[in-house]
């Protein structure tokens, strides 16, 4: 009796732990690539805030000031213009980023044809480096030659001075930032509108929903979590974005495009200010992580689909 | 005799050059329940959205309440209609699922309230109000996809294969609750389905269709008891109808079947037919009766299903598979050498050249 009870028991364990094995293995292939990534990333990240800690001297000694650039930093007239102009131009960027690929994955849902080729043509950004980017809006907006300003005469108007004037060149950094995150942006709610069953919509229909009430009512919601990815990867570029401004306007005229990453370039690498420098990028990365959880926390994980109830 | 709720005249559609409707002519009753009924592809599921105004008319016209709605948009045709695949709105709770369509028209706070709770008492819905589609089993969705159709009070239901992502019991549950609601509201209900136990056990007038065509129509049993056509004689009933292709020929005892290979089928000595014409004579399992002695026809019984209350049969007839019910518990097994003996009066003939009925 006790005997064949031990020995159900035994197999039972094998048979769990053979079911474990089953189940382990894909965690086991994705571990060697994420320690990779999070041993860089980590690394990278806590040099970074090591350094924020120091003062470092061309010689690369380190002496630990503690929140000695920090407040530095956080008094420093220039940040604070750098920080409300950053908040402006990711504020703003989200805003048309978001509409203008809501605009383009609605255009391409309903019209079908084009899809696949605007897969293929919406990665070229990723191709492109910022630089060339930047070198392409700069074709495009330069005011002698330039191609807007060329259309302009075509019709017997002046064109501005696009880049030479602070609040203009603040738009034109936005447009070529759009630029580069609308399309993948679109791709994935384009993903999204495509996982919604067109029955639901003839129901909604058949309610007496329809158009712009649809869209409120049933779409947006049923893509809020695809809406909370492309938040993310938006916000993301918007923050960090830097070589497209740097080859564009290198911040300027005067400080007019000098965001936070740019300053940050400018604090490190041309006034070998390690220290200040570094404080920049744990901000830029709290800001990051911080808007990516809160996204996170309301499109996501906050999806009322998914709630449970006891 | 009242006017017909629906009546479709002349309808036809097409996608691009390929017409999958070619004319339908058919009117619906007030209080009706219809089934459309036919295989996979014949123009169910494009008639049905057509007369929702979720489907274009290609041409003909679409009439209801006396008046052509051919372009009056879907949602001011006071229809309702359950899908196969439910499309409840994911992101709502029951209640709001219910309450979505009367926030649209503006339904009075309390009105709606009631509506609601009469749906969901009627539905067994009253627990489940505050849960989401993700949160239910597959026949409470099914449920509130019947409630959000119920709630709106339409004068025509319509529901396109509701049950055929259920599990067989439900779906013989789910069937008995529909009809069961429909003879308690009366409402005009148009139901498509290919299986035709739902539509025989369902349906006041059952629409058999055919590769874009009306095939019949009539009541249940009259379609069983007079198929029109050998398609309607094999798609209705199961098991099928025996069917079996023979030349009429001429005995001592009257007129019978010659279906080849000695093989010779009797029909009741009154038949009206023309010695010589090519037909197809058909048979229920359930009129062929396993004889007593010798007489009848010389079968082997090739494979039994014993079904319960019923035995099926298949036997092999001259070259031919039958099939045969019999409501006795029989001992054959594989091999026997049996008699069959045809209920003479109940045979079908049909012209094997056009398929109808003689
Ligand atoms: N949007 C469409 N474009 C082109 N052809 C279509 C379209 N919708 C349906 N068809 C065609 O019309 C015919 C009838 O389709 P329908 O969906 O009405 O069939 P059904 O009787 O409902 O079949 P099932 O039982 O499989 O649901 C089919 O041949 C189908 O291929
Ligand atoms: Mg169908």
């Amino acid at each position: 009796m006790n005997a064949t009870l031990h020995d159900s028991e035994a197999m039972t364990a094998r048979e769990r732990s053979a079911e474990f094995g089953k189940r382990a293995v894909p965690y086991l292939l994705v571990i060697p690539g994420l320690l990779f990534v999070l041993g860089v990333l980590g690394y990278a990240v806590a040099g970074g805030f090591v350094l924020s800690l120091n003062e470092t001297d061309m010689f690369l000694n380190k002496t630990f000031v503690g929140l000695k650039n920090y407040i530095a930093i956080f008094h420093n007239p220039r940040f604070q213009s750098s920080l409300w102009r950053t908040l402006a131009f990711v504020v703003l960027s989200i805003g048309l980023g978001i509409s203008m690929s809501m605009m383009f994955a609605l255009t391409l849902y309903h019209v079908g044809f084009g899809r696949r080729f605007f897969r293929g043509l919406s990665l070229v950004p990723y191709f492109v480096s910022g630089i060339a980017a930047a070198v392409m809006f700069r074709f495009i907006f330069t005011t002698s030659g330039g191609f807007v300003n060329y259309i302009l005469t075509t019709f017997g108007m002046e064109g501005p001075s696009w880049l030479g004037n602070p609040v203009l060149a603040f738009t034109v950094s936005i447009l070529a930032n759009a630029w580069f995150m609308v399309p993948f942006a679109t791709l994935i709610l384009l993903g999204g509108l495509q996982t919604v069953d067109k029955d639901i919509y003839e129901a909604a229909k058949l309610d007496g929903s329809s158009g712009l009430h649809t869209f409120r009512r049933i779409t947006l919601p049923l893509i809020k979590p695809m809406m909370g990815v492309s938040l993310i990867w938006v916000s993301y570029i918007s923050f960090s974005t830097f070589d497209i401004i740097l080859a564009l306007t290198a911040g300027g005229p005067g400080r007019a495009t000098e965001l936070i990453s740019v300053y940050m370039y400018q604090i490190a690498f041309l006034e070998l200010d390690f220290g200040q420098g570094s404080v920049l990028m744990v901000m830029l990365l709290t800001f990051n992580t911080l808007l990516s959880l809160v996204y996170l926390r309301f499109f996501v994980y906050g999806d009322r689909r998914y709630k449970v109830v006891s | 005799m009242s006017t017909p709720l629906v009546e479709l005249h002349e309808l036809r559609k097409s996608f691009g050059p390929l017409e999958v409707l070619h004319g339908i002519e058919l009117a619906i009753e007030q209080h009706a329940f219809v089934v459309l009924v036919g295989p996979s592809g014949c123009g169910k599921s494009t008639l049905l959205r057509m007369i929702a105004g979720l489907e274009s008319v290609t041409s003909g016209t679409i009439v209801m309440d006396g008046r052509v709605v051919n372009r009056v948009p879907a949602k001011d045709r006071g229809i309702a209609m359950v899908f196969q695949s439910y499309a409840l709105y994911p992101h709502m709770t029951v209640r709001e699922n219910l309450s979505f369509s009367l926030e649209m028209a503006k339904t009075p706070r309390d009105v709606k309230q009631e509506r609601i709770e009469s749906a969901a008492g009627i539905l067994y819905l009253d627990a489940l109000l505050e849960r989401f589609p993700a949160q239910l089993s597959g026949g409470q969705r099914q449920r509130v996809a019947m409630g959000r159709a119920l709630v709106r009070e339409p004068e025509l239901f319509l529901f396109d294969e509701p049950l055929s992502n259920l599990d067989a019991k439900l779906r013989v549950e789910m069937r008995a609750e529909i009809k069961a609601l429909h003879q308690r509201l009366r409402s005009t209900t148009i139901y498509v389905t290919h299986d035709q136990v739902e539509a025989m056990t369902m349906a006041d007038l059952v629409v058999v269709m055919n590769d874009g065509r009306i095939e019949q129509l009539g009541p249940p049993l009259e379609l069983y008891d007079r198929p029109a056509t050998v398609f309607v004689a094999d798609f209705l009933g199961s098991p099928a109808m025996n069917l079996i292709a023979g030349t009429v020929a001429e005995s001592e005892a009257g007129p019978v079947i010659d279906a080849g290979d000695d093989l010779t089928l009797p029909l009741s000595p009154g038949s009206a037919v023309r010695p010589g014409a090519e037909v197809v004579y058909g048979l229920r399992p359930e009129h062929l009766r396993i004889g007593d002695g010798p007489a009848g026809l010389a079968a082997t019984v090739s494979l039994v299903e014993p079904a319960g209350f019923e035995t099926h049969l298949h036997a092999d007839v001259g070259g031919q598979v039958v099939r045969v019910i019999s409501t006795e518990r029989l001992d054959a097994v594989p091999g026997d050498s049996i008699a069959l003996v045809p209920d003479t009066a109940r045979v079908h003939l049909f012209d094997s050249r056009t398929g109808a009925r003689l």
